[in-house]
Order: structure tokens, then C-alpha cells, then sequence
């Protein structure tokens, strides 16, 4: 087991407005699997991958990668946890609106022992002929695109994406969605996947469907469906 | 019904509280200072143009050589249309103090004498002296002074009216309160102290008093020709006299040596108040003060108007969404304008408001208590001052809306559609510029950071200049007075400088015979004022000059001042004729002690018409103990020389402290507030950089090295800038008094500014690395609208 969940409970606020988003969620994710946390808004599924992501901590449960538990992790640990085993994809893109793409990029390279090919990840992401543009100067694809690159250089053991495509429109959500693909393919990293677009499941090795803070299903793709076939 | 926009507006000020609260405090505090400084300085005002009306100050004072008969008197007073008021008075140095007593006897015409404490001597043995000479030499109403062995009782401390400034004499530099003074006597008391040093002075008043300086000026030089007229008439008429009277003698076969000359009549000092600085230098500074104050309190509301622009600007960027809807629904511009400038504007009038209340309370004695540390002023009474009101509330409150209504304006001429789109900068092109790719990454993203905020920067680096120079003032100050003291001390012609009455000759072989006079310049550039010119032995011993044939050596501060060079040529006049002198400058000398000429004495008595062996004095490194002290009119000694440094350290000493404290304070705020807009504009980014796994001291290494760099380099860079600055205003205003003091600033004071700045930024980074590491992760997450 690479990636283990075990009874995670979260709630905000106090008292009467207490509400509890995680009620106890157990999950397993192997290495290199991609996984997709499907659910409505308000399931908890965002609020699973931050606390994965340690951006955020849980009220009860652990988080393990390798048998290395979270819960346990002081900030500094936590921060080494991060840069060590994980990359980030959000919706909004979260660029460094100062510095130019391939800028953007290599931030994230430096946080590397180990780090991919800066310039070979821009040609991959078709950005080269844009490295020295401002992320303000691209479409939202290209964005996300970089986001990508700034995530995925580092060469993380864990990619987490955050409604990747939630900006983007129809081809271009395609696109993201075959880089990602080809980033699990290409590089093994396991990907973890935010998503209320269903349709995203026939692409994942593993589904888990949330609901209320719970999960409701956790089903093992058999056949997978390649980001190109995908349709919604 | 009302902008339902105005509800954000308390809760505006509580979410940012600390940086309101901050500037808040800073800005009461500048303006009671201020404002308490104008009250008081106003109230002063009030005071002291009522005294010429109160204590019946003179228009111009004279002085004779002897006792003038009432026939003159009567003459000079019909000529100027005058009152002339005897005034006379006599100097004593003190037992107990090392200092000069100018003594009158109690006046009862002109110039009054303002009773601040005590009273007024009623009897032999009893003085009253000077309220701020006192002050500066510990004195008190009880204690004893002793004038030529006589013992006196200090009976009350006063402030003489034509002294609000204590000039020893109208040629001096600066006064000097620590070691002259002037004091009240009884007239019969007045009689007993012996004339060794008695002065015959006198007061006049016009009958009808000119209307304004320049018609006083115009009655004085008039006056003057009237004088010169009447007593030449006199002078001539006593020769004729005396050649008629010898002549008899002859024809008698009487011998005419033993005929007794009479004695001419000439005029000593001549000085009508318009130019009298211990009447009118006091006028004058309570004005000036006032301007430098109101400018610095406007620089500094200028500057947190930036400050308050730029924070504005950055909440326009991360509220740009809101602003688009709300425009898109149809909020004007200018509803939004007034909207988002409520809370600097609102700020501002408060602590302008509050800032009144405590100058009023509290603030209008301690800075009346720097003018009584100066001046010898009369008593005052605080009044209402409108003019303070509009100064430090008013305009301080119309700047602030002025700055931030243009950038304001400026910022919210795009369209609504581009501020939904976060596209603030619409008509300007959008463009990366490259940095290579050798520069490791993080430098350049410290770069970027900098570029990214330049206008924050500019307005930090302004802040950071101003702290700086008011730092340099406050620390540069006293050293600058100390070693202009210590620089004329270390190069004075001899230890002892004696000015004869009569000459007398000494037995001291070390003394040194030398010519003296005086003249005043005559120069496009400056006011005129009094050059000493002296006449200096060959192979002095004292002075070694060489100009070439028929050229001079002139001072270095006469050089300095007037910005002569060799080879230039010098005009002086006389101070009471016209006739004019040129010299051609053959050296310039360094000495900084005045505005002085060196000819060599054979020179300077052909030059002057003096006869062959005439001298003034002796330069001398000892005391000259053989000659009797009714032949000394002065001994000048580097007490005389240094009493402008002296009195400006006693009078700017506990500003120069306050002037620190404030510039510190300056600095702190300047750059924390600006590096923390650019940590809350970047919050995103830090929370990111958190996010990808960046530890906290990368991230400060990213986003306060950048900061650090640009207030690092700001306090080195603007330290020569303020340098420069400084010495051209300190020449400036050095300039508008007579003689000249070398701006000079100890080198070792660049380093303690940059240090204490540094001291003060350290302070800054703690808050800042405080602030980065309270950046929620979470901000990342939000969805920008």
C-alpha cells in the first residue's frame, strides 16, 4: 500500500454551526494508480486532497505515505513532506503572476533533488514558445498547462489535482486531462483527482465516489478509457 | 438611502486595525507637535509684536565716544525728528560664572523691563539679571554675583526687550546666552560700578514712526547723514577753536603744548532696530521655524498619502471583481472613488482632530519652553489660532484627499468588464522582460518581486530618504556645532587677542603687535556684513601669509562664503561712509573663525592712511598682565569666537534628540508598511510557494531579501544624497547670518545612521517574517473571482 487514509474526520465551526465535512473516510491508493474523488459540491472531496496534501489537518485519522504518517509531521516535517512527495494542480491556475512561465516552472524545480528537464517539460507542454511570456499573457489552458509543469517537474511521487479543468472549456479540459494521463504514464507519479464531472471516472484506475463526508462507493477500474475517449 | 458600500467601512478599519491604529498614532503625534509648536509659536508672535508697543522699544540705538554736551543732542534730535533717551550701560565680566554682564541702570522710557520672577533691585547691592542667562548658568533669584569684587544679590530675573536675542554685539554671528547676559541695576548703583567700561549709549524714538521698513530704513540712513553732518560741523568748529585758542596762546608767549585739545566727538555704533538682531533675529526665527515645520508636516502627510494610495491600489487589485460587478450594476466612478478614499481621509481628520486637542493641551508649553530656552523672551499668552488649525487639519486633510482622489482616478478610468477580468493595467502592453537564465532562479524571482513593485519601492526609498535626513540632522547637528567650535579654538591667530583703547606697550616678548579694522563687504551674492581686516607684522610669528605684491589673503570662510577664489577680486566699504576698498585675492588662508582680509601691516597702514607705527593691539599666547585694563577695550578669546556654536547647541540640543526618536519611528513606518502591502499583494504567491513545499525561510528569503535589498541599498544611497542635501540647505541658511560656519559632518556619522537604520529595518523584518509565516496556505485555494 502507497498511499493509506485511515478513519479521517474533519469539522468546521463551533457548536450549533459545527459542521462536519470528513466523517471517518479509509481509503488505500496504490503507487502510480490514478485516482478520481468524484462527489457533488459540498461532499468533502477537496477537503480530503488538501488534508492529503497536508495544507490542511485532520480533526481525527491519519494520512501514511510509505508507512510515514502525517498526523505526526511538524510544520517543518510537513513542508519536507510536500516538496518531497507531492505536487499540486488547482483550479485556479495559482501561478506567480511576476514571473514568466518557464519562471514559474523552475519554482518548482528548485525544489528538487532530482528534477526533470525544465525546457524538455515546456516542449512537452507545448509552452516553449511561450516560456518567456507572463502567465497573464496566456489563454487559461496554457495556465493550467504551466501549472502542470510547475507541478510535475519536480517529479512528484503524488500529483493532486483540484478540479484541473474546472476553468476550462470542453477541448482544452481534454488536453489537461491527456497531459495528466501521460504524466502518470510517462513518469509513474501517482495521480489523485478532484472532480464533480463523472465522466472523468472512466479514465482512473480507482473511483471513489464521496457524498456528505462519506464515502459512498470505492470501485477498481477494470478497463480504462484513455483521456481522448472521453465524453461529456 | 446611504451607500450600503459605507458598512465595510468599520470593518475595514478593524481588519487592518494595527496599520491604521500606527499610522493614526504617528499622525496625531506629528500634527499635536506641530500644532502645538504653531500655538505657541503664534502666541510668541503676538507677544513679541506687542512689545514694541508695551516696553516702548527704540527704533535704533547710538553710541558715542564721550559723553555728548545736550547742545548736540538737541541738534541730532531736530534733525532725525527724534527722541534721543539716554541708555547707557557698562560691562563687568562675573566671579562666579565665566561670563560678561552688560549692566543698565532701570528704565523707566524706553526699552522697558519685562519682571519674569523676583523683583526688581531696589537697592545698592541688588541686580537683576536675564531670565535665560540665568537658566543657562544655574543661576537663581537669592544667589550672589560678583562684578569687580563688588558682591551683588540677585533679586529677580528678567527679559529686557530690546535683548530678546542676546547679541553682544551687532557684528556677532549668532548670540550668545551662556556667557552674556544682561542685567538691571538701580541708576544710583549704576553710578558706583566704575567706567573702565562704561558706554555711552542712546535710544531714539521717531515722532512719528515710519510706516514700513523700507521708510525706516530711508530715516536711518538719513539720520545717519545728519549725524555725520553735525558732528563734522562740531569737530570743525572745535578745530577752529583750537587753532584760534593756540593761536592767542602764541601771541601771549604762552606755550601751546600745554594747551588741552578737546575731545572730538564721533559715533561708535550706529544701529536702528530694523537691523538690530537682538531685537529683530527673534521675529525673524519664530517666522522661519514656523515655515520648516509646516513643510516637514506636509512632506510627511504627502508621503502617508502615497503610502495610503499604494495600499488603496493593492485592495483595488484584489477586489477588482467586486469593483466590476458593482460598476456593471451601476455604482459610479465616482461613488467608488469616495468609497475606497473614506478610510485614509477619515483617518487623516481624526488624528488631525485629536492631534489639535493634545498640541492645544499639552504641546504649546514644552515648545514655548524651546523658545524661553533660546530667546530671552517676555511673557506670552496661548491664543486660539485659526492659522495653526488650517495648517496642521485643513490642508494636511485636502492633500490627503487630493493624492488619493488622482491616483484613485487614474486607477478607476478602466472599464468594468476589465476590472471583472482582473485586468487593471488594460492599456498598457503587457510584456515579460527576460532575465537570464544564469541568474539562479530564486534571484530572479527576488527580481521580478522588485520590479513587480516599484512604485511601493520609490515611495519606500522617499521614505527612507526622509528619515534619513532628518536622522542626519539629529545626529550631525551637535557634532557639526562641537567641531566648529573645537576647528576655530585650533586655529586661532593667538590665544589671546588684545584690542586696545590707547596703544601701551607691553614687556612681553611673545606679544605681537597687529592693525585692525573693520569694513563691510560689498557683494551681489550676499547681504552685506562686517569683514575684519587686519594688518599683520612681517616674519609674524602668529600668522604666516604671503601674498603676492598688492594682493591679500582672505579667510577661508570669507572665500566659503562669498565663494571667492584666488585671483578674484574683493570689495569693502566703509560700515559708515562711502568710501570703497577692492583687493585682489592673492590666498585664501584657512581660517574658519570669520569673514576676515590679511594684508601685511606695512599694507594696511598705507592702504588706510594710518601712521607709521600705529597698531590696534597684540596677538599674544599669555596674558598681558602689564597693561592697565582702562586701555583694553576687548580681549577676544575662543570663547568669543565659538559662541554661535555654544548657543546653537544650547538651543537645538534637546530638539536633536526628539528629531532621532522621530526619524527612527519614520523609518520603521515607512518600511513596514510598504513591505507588508507587498507581502498582502503576494499572499497568493506565498501561499503557493507554502503550498509546493517552500520553507518559511526561503519564502522570507524571496519576498523580504527583496524588500531588504531595496531599503539596504536606499539607506547607503540616499545617504550622500542627503549629505549633499544638508550641506547646501545648512550653507543656506548659515548664510543668511553673518560670518560663516564650515558644514563639516564627522564621517563616523554615516556609519551610526546606517546602522541605527538598520537597527530600525531589523525591527521591520521581525514583523514582516511574523506576517509571511501567518500567510494561510488556504489563500491559495480561494477561487479568485
Amino acid at each position: 500500500m502507497f498511499l493509506e487514509i485511515s478513519n479521517i474526520r474533519k469539522s468546521y465551526g463551533e457548536g450549533e454551526s459545527r459542521t462536519e465535512v470528513l466523517k471517518g473516510i479509509d481509503l488505500s491508493i496504490e503507487k502510480g494508480e490514478i485516482c478520481v474523488l468524484l462527489g457533488p459540491s459540498g461532499s468533502g472531496k477537496s477537503t480530503l486532497l488538501n488534508i492529503i496534501g497536508g495544507i490542511d489537518g485532520a480533526d481525527d485519522g491519519y494520512i501514511a505515505i510509505n508507512g510515514e504518517k502525517t498526523a505526526d509531521m511538524k510544520e517543518r516535517a510537513l513542508t519536507r513532506y510536500r516538496r518531497k512527495h507531492l505536487g499540486y494542480i488547482f483550479q485556479m491556475y495559482n501561478l506567480i503572476p511576476n514571473l514568466n512561465i518557464k519562471e514559474n516552472v523552475e519554482v518548482g524545480a528548485y525544489l528538487s533533488d532530482k528534477p526533470l528537464d525544465t525546457d524538455e517539460i515546456l516542449r512537452t507542454l507545448g509552452l516553449y514558445e511561450h516560456r518567456h511570456k507572463l502567465p497573464s499573457q496566456l489563454s487559461g489552458g496554457q495556465q493550467q498547462r504551466t501549472a502542470i509543469g510547475r507541478a510535475i517537474v519536480k517529479n512528484p511521487d503524488i500529483l493532486l489535482c483540484d478540479e484541473p479543468t474546472g476553468a476550462l472549456d470542453y477541448t482544452t479540459s481534454k488536453e489537461i486531462l491527456t497531459l495528466i494521463e501521460d504524466v502518470n504514464r510517462k513518469y509513474g507519479s501517482t495521480i489523485i483527482m478532484v472532480t464533480h464531472n463523472a465522466a472523468f471516472a472512466d479514465m482512473a484506475d480507482r473511483v471513489v465516489k464521496l457524498r456528505d463526508g462519506q464515502i459512498r462507493k470505492n470501485t477498481v477500474n477494470t478497463v480504462k478509457k484513455s483521456a481522448a475517449e472521453l465524453d461529456w | 438611502m446611504r451607500n450600503p458600500l459605507h458598512k465595510r467601512l468599520p470593518r475595514e478599519l478593524l481588519h487592518e486595525g494595527g496599520k491604521y491604529a500606527v499610522i493614526f498614532l504617528f499622525l496625531a503625534g506629528m500634527i499635536a507637535f506641530v500644532s502645538g509648536f504653531l500655538v505657541a509659536s503664534d502666541s510668541m508672535i503676538v507677544a513679541y509684536n506687542d512689545s514694541f508697543e508695551k516696553y516702548n522699544i527704540e527704533d535704533g540705538n547710538l553710541e558715542f565716544s564721550a559723553s555728548p554736551d545736550s547742545t548736540v543732542l538737541r541738534e541730532l534730535e531736530e534733525a532725525g525728528a527724534l527722541t534721543l533717551y539716554p541708555n547707557p550701560y557698562k560691562e563687568e565680566d562675573t566671579a562666579e560664572v565665566d561670563s560678561t554682564l552688560r549692566i543698565f541702570p532701570d528704565r523707566s522710557e524706553i526699552d522697558l523691563v519685562c519682571l519674569m520672577e523676583g523683583a526688581i533691585p531696589a537697592a545698592d547691592g541688588e541686580i537683576a539679571i536675564d531670565r535665560m542667562y540665568a537658566d543657562n548658568n544655574d543661576l537663581h533669584v537669592g544667589d550672589t554675583l560678583t562684578l569687580n569684587k563688588t558682591a551683588y544679590t540677585v533679586t529677580g530675573l528678567v527679559a529686557l526687550s530690546d535683548y530678546s536675542a542676546l547679541y553682544q554685539s551687532p557684528t556677532d554671528m549668532m548670540f550668545d546666552a551662556v556667557k552674556f547676559g544682561v542685567a538691571v541695576v538701580t541708576p544710583e548703583q549704576f553710578k558706583k560700578i566704575r567706567d573702565t567700561h562704561l558706554h555711552y549709549s542712546y535710544g531714539w524714538i521717531y515722532d512719528t514712526a515710519p510706516g514700513s521698513d523700507a521708510a525706516a530704513k530711508d530715516r536711518a540712513d538719513d539720520f545717519l547723514e545728519d549725524i555725520k553732518d553735525i558732528l563734522t560741523k562740531r569737530a570743525e568748529a572745535q578745530a577752529k577753536e583750537a587753532e584760534e585758542e593756540i593761536t592767542a596762546m602764541v601771541m601771549r608767549g604762552e606755550d601751546p603744548s600745554g594747551y588741552e585739545m578737546p575731545e572730538i566727538l564721533t559715533i561708535e555704533n550706529y544701529i536702528p532696530a530694523y537691523s538690530n538682531q537682538a531685537i529683530v533675529f527673534t521675529g525673524e526665527d519664530l517666522g522661519d521655524d514656523q515655515t520648516m515645520f509646516v513643510v516637514f508636516l506636509y512632506i510627511i502627510v504627502a508621503i502617508i498619502a502615497f503610502v495610503f494610495a499604494v495600499t488603496t491600489a493593492n485592495t483595488l487589485v484584489k477586489e477588482s471583481g467586486v469593483i466590476g460587478t458593482l460598476r456593471a450594476s451601476g455604482y459610479t466612478r465616482g461613488e467608488l472613488v469616495r468609497h475606497y478614499m473614506t478610510v485614509p481621509v477619515a483617518v487623516t481628520l481624526l488624528a488631525a482632530a485629536l492631534g489639535n486637542i493634545i498640541g492645544y493641551a499639552f504641546f504649546v508649553e514644552p515648545m514655548a519652553g524651546i523658545y524661553y530656552k533660546s530667546y530671552s523672551l517676555t511673557t506670552y499668552v496661548t491664543l486660539w489660532n485659526a492659522g495653526a488649525f488650517l495648517k496642521t487639519t485643513v490642508v494636511p486633510v485636502i492633500l490627503m484627499i487630493l493624492i488619493n482622489f488622482l491616483v484613485l482616478q487614474s486607477k478607476m478610468k478602466i472599464s468594468p468588464m476589465d476590472f471583472m477580468r482582473g485586468n487593471l493595467t488594460p492599456n498598457r502592453k503587457k510584456k515579460s522582460f527576460r532575465l537570464h537564465t544564469a541568474i539562479p532562479i530564486l534571484t530572479r524571482f527576488r527580481l521580478r518581486i522588485i520590479f513587480q513593485n516599484i512604485p511601493g519601492y520609490i515611495t519606500m526609498a522617499l521614505g527612507i530618504f526622509l528619515g534619513n535626513f532628518i536622522l542626519l540632522f539629529g545626529m550631525a547637528l551637535g557634532p557639526f556645532l562641537t567641531h566648529y567650535g573645537d576647528t576655530i579654538a585650533d586655529h586661532m591667530i593667538a590665544s589671546h587677542q588684545y584690542v586696545l583703547k590707547t596703544p601701551e606697550d607691553t614687556n612681553k616678548e611673545t606679544a605681537e603687535r597687529y592693525c585692525m579694522t573693520s569694513l563691510k563687504t560689498v557683494s551681489d551674492l550676499r547681504q552685506p556684513e562686517s569683514a575684519t581686516i587686519y594688518g599683520i607684522e612681517k616674519d609674524s610669528r602668529y600668522l604666516t601669509i604671503s601674498p603676492s605684491e598688492g594682493q591679500v589673503t582672505i579667510s577661508s570662510a570669507y572665500a566659503q562664503k562669498f565663494r571667492l577664489a584666488e585671483g578674484d577680486t574683493v570689495t569693502l566699504k566703509e560700515p559708515y561712509g562711502d568710501k570703497t576698498y577692492d583687493f585682489t585675492v592673492g590666498e585664501v588662508l584657512y581660517y574658519p573663525a570669520s569673514i576676515a582680509v590679511f594684508l601685511p601691516s606695512e599694507d594696511f597702514r598705507e592702504v588706510f592712511d594710518w601712521e607709521e607705527d600705529a597698531y590696534t593691539g597684540y596677538f599674544s599666547e599669555e596674558e598681558l598682565t602689564d597693561i592697565d585694563d582702562d586701555s583694553i577695550a576687548a580681549v577676544i578669546t575662543a570663547d568669543d569666537l565659538t559662541k554661535t556654536s555654544r548657543q546653537l547647541l544650547v538651543s537645538m540640543g534637546s530638539v536633536a534628540t526628539i528629531f532621532q526618536i522621530f526619524s527612527v519611528t519614520v523609518f520603521i513606518l515607512m518600511i513596514y508598511l510598504l513591505s507588508k502591502i507587498i507581502i498582502e499583494k503576494n499572499s497568493q504567491a506565498i501561499s503557493m510557494t507554502k503550498i509546493l513545499g517552500y520553507s518559511g525561510a526561503e519564502i522570507s528569503g524571496l519576498y523580504i531579501a527583496a524588500t531588504s535589498i531595496i531599503a539596504v541599498l536606499a539607506m547607503v544611497a540616499t545617504i550622500p544624497l542627503c549629505n549633499t542635501l544638508m550641506g547646501t540647505v545648512m550653507q543656506e541658511a548659515m548664510a543668511a547670518y553673518p560670518g560663516w560656519i564650515e558644514y563639516y559632518v564627522d564621517p563616523i556619522i554615516f556609519v551610526k545612521m546606517f546602522l541605527l537604520g538598520l537597527g530600525a529595518y531589523l525591527i521591520v523584518v521581525l514583523l514582516l517574517w511574523i506576517k509571511i509565516r501567518h500567510v494561510p496556505m488556504a489563500d491559495a485555494l480561494k477561487n479568485r473571482e
